[in-house]
């Protein structure tokens, strides 16, 4: 409430369309949420409260049990899957970081004939979708007896991941002062020693943005997954889950599936709340050219 | 912009150890021509061969093709084949989904409180899309889902029934759930492209006494053009790809009567679970084919710049660019 | 000099990922001296009813074996690249008998042909598997997909009676429906991927079509498109799931989740259940389920027999065992131990009726006097199985559609 010269209380008019406006976009971001309020809600009561729609709220009995069953249950556990996750997200983020960090400066300082278009190419493989290398990745896996492991799915990844980052470190090793790196070569200094000592230090910034965006995205990949992952202890968290969604043998109720929507989202969910200035940089960022 | 041009085009001025300089790229290169370059001119190949090995020039292309799994135009009804399915989904998902972005990050712009309505509507786009469709999946479920509930309660029983299980309702539930997933990006990306807009533009127009209509249509949405182009073509390349949402909100098969059936889970019914690499890899060439399409479209007007307003488009997304420093977040901008 | 620092600093980034991923990913079994491998489909419960089983083989013979459970969707796509390197993930896989026949005419499976004898089986057991004298695999216990299943006690309550015709069956799920004796429609739809809607589907064919019918479209000498098929759908399913004719509403639940399915059926949400006969395993107490085949039709009428069926590919590292555990399966001592723990019903002659759980052995006592079909969509497999199912929930759906559908998985039949 504000007090004019005169002491008297004015109460500022609020005016309608401001409330409206307020209305509707609370409303819709509600609206929004709704849906995974239900997972949520599914994931925290037993199923048969919730058989006839989560929103009834009599019986309410909350319970911890979904959750548990969903990490322990001894052919699908969600603990595996968490850990086959992060085994294989970890070093699908570093890996094609720090190769394609070092090709990328390359394409931002050297100069050599046709590099415009190399740079071009790579670029346009971003364009390809998964299913275009599945089948060969398949087959060269299998025949390299990488089926099936790890590695394979990480260097899968890997490679995957270099066209995007390629692009998106060059065109920010762009936009840094070449006096420092010309001050350093005065000086003396190498290539690499540039490179590590003075230009990666710099892009800090942008390798968080592209380690972030890395990570959800190998995180959240089923495709490649599906295709190179097989037996029971490999499967990442993103396949346990159709798994429980299946009516077979490894089929669960919904509480339960619920649950472990809810661990496999996580993740992403706290990567995105901590370090959502570098995700949003680094999806905008990434269209542009330098 | 000429001089900084100027000392980005030069390079830096040694032939220091240039021999070395090729290390820089030799890691790169070696996954990228082993596990990409390669398997994708492998599978092109595929696509021209009978599985024995006898070259088949182009029936493959014609049996998929004239295939009802791919085109199944002998009625008007469901299901309209993965080809048909694709464009479909851009058709209705790409404006439905633009247009809410955008409208939502006018609104919110004015809002208190709007990062947190960001990160409601945005939740969608962090989730995997594989949860993504199992959430689906029981939002339409006749008896635990919301939707068919909310049908009911509004008095429109014909859609307060499981979706998932008739044809028409699958395939429009899950274009309009993916609408409710995909939105975030839209939003996110216009938060970010209205910051760029200077303030005198606003203030101009509006001395000139502009209606909030009139200030939108000449003013907002000319200079919000390449990040519509941004949207339009992430969103068209989405829409191509779609894979995990169809699997887990139905099944490889694509739902009842395969009426959600899509390229990419063509591909993999193919390839995985029939064995046949070779109309699999038909599937994935025209996939590959409309991905470069509509990205060498967008690439030419934003990198090489032809077009007209490249320029601009240049400068617009260096600002977009700028403005998304850590510094300040663009969900509370 | 840095030169040497960055390379280094490259090797140790790549060696230590490697390390990690090696240390932290779970081993794989050495390659020598393994046991006899053999895979499957079961886990949890149902793999514990089969072991005993694996267990009796290892005590008789002292070949020690390793269970591995492996979804056969999963085996589809994989084996045929381990046969194209040439190599085998196990001695002896369970696999469908469509793949099994394909893959054994190819050279990857062996010829069992002096190893289990056909004499051992049932009539046709081993059909789907030959290849003018060449067996390619052989086959183990199977389920049966006899009919309707209700619970006496619900029946008792209600006064129903088992309808000996169809006009019967109808009058019957009129009467569920007027007496509103569940909660939902009379009959409810399993589903899953879409297999159980086929199950339904053959049993039509076989009661009132007759088991010629089964055969000759697995033949594929008979289209469905034809008029005697067109008929049957017609004529008898597609009137119980076209609304407003037998019942107000269709007389079937839209499709729901078969295993969940079983839960509310039993809890009285539905009367009747199309399923096979592992489901006496899945209820209790068992006494009180019981089974009606669709009345009337063609005499003698077909039953839809499942069996499970194994091969031994050609690769197999320890051929001469997998051969002896080939010959065990198909054994009644290895059958006979099968069948006592329920749901499940032996292929082989030789099993007494005493073996049986009592439940089971009414069912295996209903089967004499019935033609055994094989599973249709798992005879013909590959790519026209996955349309048949989603054609079928698409009828569900539509009813008045069959025409169209009927086209379609026409259309999917492989030439």
């Amino acid at each position: 409430m504000m007090a004019n010269g005169r002491g008297r209380l004015r109460i500022p008019k609020i005016p309608v369309r401001t409330v409206v406006i307020h209305a509707i976009a609370w409303g819709i971001g509600l609206l929004w949420l709704f849906p995974f309020l239900g997972v949520f809600m599914t994931s925290i009561r037993p199923v048969t409260e919730i058989l006839n729609g989560w929103w009834v709220t009599n019986p309410f009995n909350p319970t911890l049990q979904n959750f548990q069953t969903a990490f322990t249950d001894p052919t699908t556990p969600m603990w595996r899957g968490l850990r086959n996750s992060f085994i294989v997200a970890i070093p699908s983020t570093f890996l094609p970081i720090f190769i394609a960090s070092l090709g990328a400066y390359g394409f931002a300082r050297f100069r050599f004939p046709m590099r415009d278009y190399l740079f071009l190419t790579i670029v346009l493989f971003m364009a390809i979708p998964q299913q275009m290398v599945a089948i060969p990745i398949f087959v060269t896996m299998i025949n390299a007896g990488l089926w099936d492991t790890f590695l394979g799915v990480i260097l899968v990844h890997t490679a995957w991941a270099l066209p995007w980052i390629l692009l998106f470190m060059r065109n920010f090793f762009q936009t840094l002062p070449l006096e420092v790196e010309e001050a350093a070569r005065v000086d003396g200094a190498s290539d690499f020693r540039i490179f590590y000592k003075i230009v990666l230090p710099m892009s800090l910034p942008a390798l968080a943005a592209v380690a972030v965006l890395q990570f959800m995205w190998v995180w959240n990949d089923f495709f490649f997954a599906k295709v190179l992952l097989f037996s029971s202890q490999n499967l990442v968290a993103t396949q346990l889950v159709p798994l429980l969604s299946e009516a077979g043998p490894f089929h669960k109720d919904q509480g339960i599936l619920s649950a472990a929507s809810i661990v496999v989202m996580i993740v992403p969910i706290i990567v995105f709340a901590t370090m959502q200035r570098y995700y949003i940089r680094g999806m905008i960022g990434w269209t542009i050219k330098g | 912009m000429s001089a900084k041009g100027e000392r980005a085009k030069r390079s830096l001025s040694s032939s220091f150890q240039p021999y070395l300089r090729v290390i820089f790229f030799v890691p790169a290169t070696v996954l990228l021509i082993f596990l990409v370059v390669y398997p994708a001119l492998q599978t092109l190949l595929l696509s021209f061969y009978h599985p024995p090995g006898a070259f088949a020039r182009l029936d493959n292309y014609g049996s998929v093709l004239g295939n009802r799994q791919t085109i199944d135009t002998s009625d008007w009804s469901i299901p309209y084949g993965t080809l048909v399915n694709n464009f479909l989904w851009i058709a209705i998902h790409l404006p439905l989904s633009l247009f809410t972005g955008l409208y939502l990050a006018l609104t919110l712009q004015k809002v208190r409180g709007a990062s947190i309505v960001k990160s409601f509507i945005f939740l969608g786009m962090v989730t995997p899309m594989i949860v993504g469709g199992i959430i689906l999946r029981f939002l339409f479920d006749e008896k635990s889902g919301i939707v068919p509930r909310a049908f009911g309660l509004l008095g429109i029983s014909g859609l307060a029934i499981q979706w998932t299980a008739y044809p028409e309702t699958l395939l429009f539930g899950l274009i309009f759930g993916s609408v409710w997933l995909w939105v975030g990006f839209s939003l996110i990306v216009y938060s970010a492209g209205l910051t760029t807009i200077p303030r005198d533009y606003f203030e101009a127009a509006q001395m000139d006494g502009a209606s909030a209509w009139q200030t939108f249509r000449k003013v907002t949405w000319p200079l919000l053009r390449p990040t519509t182009l941004t949207v339009v073509t992430m969103t068209i390349l989405w829409e191509l790809k779609l894979f995990d949402i169809v699997f887990a909100a139905t099944n490889p098969n694509g739902g009842v009567g395969g009426a959600a059936d899509v390229l990419a889970l063509q591909m993999f019914r193919y390839a995985f679970m029939a064995g046949n690499f070779n109309d699999a890899a038909v599937v994935a060439t025209l996939l590959t084919g409309l991905t470069l399409l509509v990205s060498t479209w967008m690439f030419k007007r934003i990198i090489i710049g032809k077009g007209k307003n490249a320029g601009r488009l240049e400068r617009a997304l260096r600002r977009l660019w700028a403005r998304a420093k850590p510094q300040g977040s663009v969900l509370k901008a | 000099m840095l030169v040497v620092v960055v390379v280094a600093l490259l090797l140790v980034t790549n060696v230590a990922t490697g390390l990690a991923v090696y240390y932290l990913a779970p081993a794989t079994p050495a390659p020598t001296v393994q046991p006899l491998r053999v895979i499957g489909p079961w886990s949890a419960s149902e793999k514990d009813k089969f072991l005993p089983v694996l267990n009796l083989f290892k005590n008789t013979t002292g070949i020690n074996y390793e269970y591995i459970t492996t979804r056969q969707e999963d085996l589809q796509s994989l084996l045929p690249n381990w046969f194209a390197a040439r190599r085998a993930p196990a001695d002896l896989i369970f696999m469908p008998s469509s793949f099994v026949k394909t893959y054994g005419t190819q050279g990857h499976a062996a010829d069992l042909a002096g190893t289990v004898s056909e004499s051992n089986y049932a009539a046709g057991a081993l059909d789907p598997l030959k290849d003018g004298s060449k067996i390619y695999g052989g086959a183990y216990t199977g389920k049966v997909k006899p009919g309707f299943w209700y619970r006496q006690s619900f029946f008792a309550a209600h006064n129903y009676q088992v309808p000996t015709t169809w006009t019967g069956f109808e009058a019957l799920l009129r009467q569920i429906e007027t007496d509103g004796s569940v909660n939902n429609t009379p009959i409810i739809s399993g589903d899953g991927v879409g297999w159980p809607l086929s199950d339904v589907v053959e049993h039509f064919l076989a009661t009132y079509g007759g088991p010629d019918m089964n055969k000759q479209i697995m033949a594929k000498t008979l289209p469905w498109t034809s008029t005697s098929v067109h008929d049957v759908f017609a004529n008898y399913l597609v009137r119980t799931l076209t609304p407003g004719v037998v019942c107000v509403a269709s007389c079937w639940s839209a499709p729901r989740q078969w295993d969940t399915g079983v839960a509310e059926w039993w809890k009285g949400d539905y009367a009747l259940y199309f399923m096979g006969s592992w489901i006496t395993g899945m209820v209790t107490p068992n006494s009180d389920i019981r089974v009606m085949p669709l009345p009337g039709g063609v005499n003698p009428s077909g039953v839809v027999f499942a069996a499970d069926y194994f091969f031994v590919p050609t690769y197999a590292s320890r051929l001469n065992d997998a051969k002896r555990l080939a010959a065990f399966l198909g054994s009644s001592a290895a059958q006979q131990l099968q069948v006592t723990v329920g749901g499940h019903i032996a292929t082989v002659t030789g099993v007494p009726l005493s073996a049986y759980p009592a439940v089971d052995a009414r069912i295996a006592a209903n089967l004499t006097g019935k033609v055994i079909l094989s599973d249709l969509d798992d005879t013909i497999g590959g790519t026209f199985q996955g349309t048949f199912w989603t054609q079928l929930q698409a009828l569900w759906a539509n009813p008045s559609n069959l025409n169209a559908v009927l086209t379609n998985i026409q259309a999917a039949m492989p030439p």
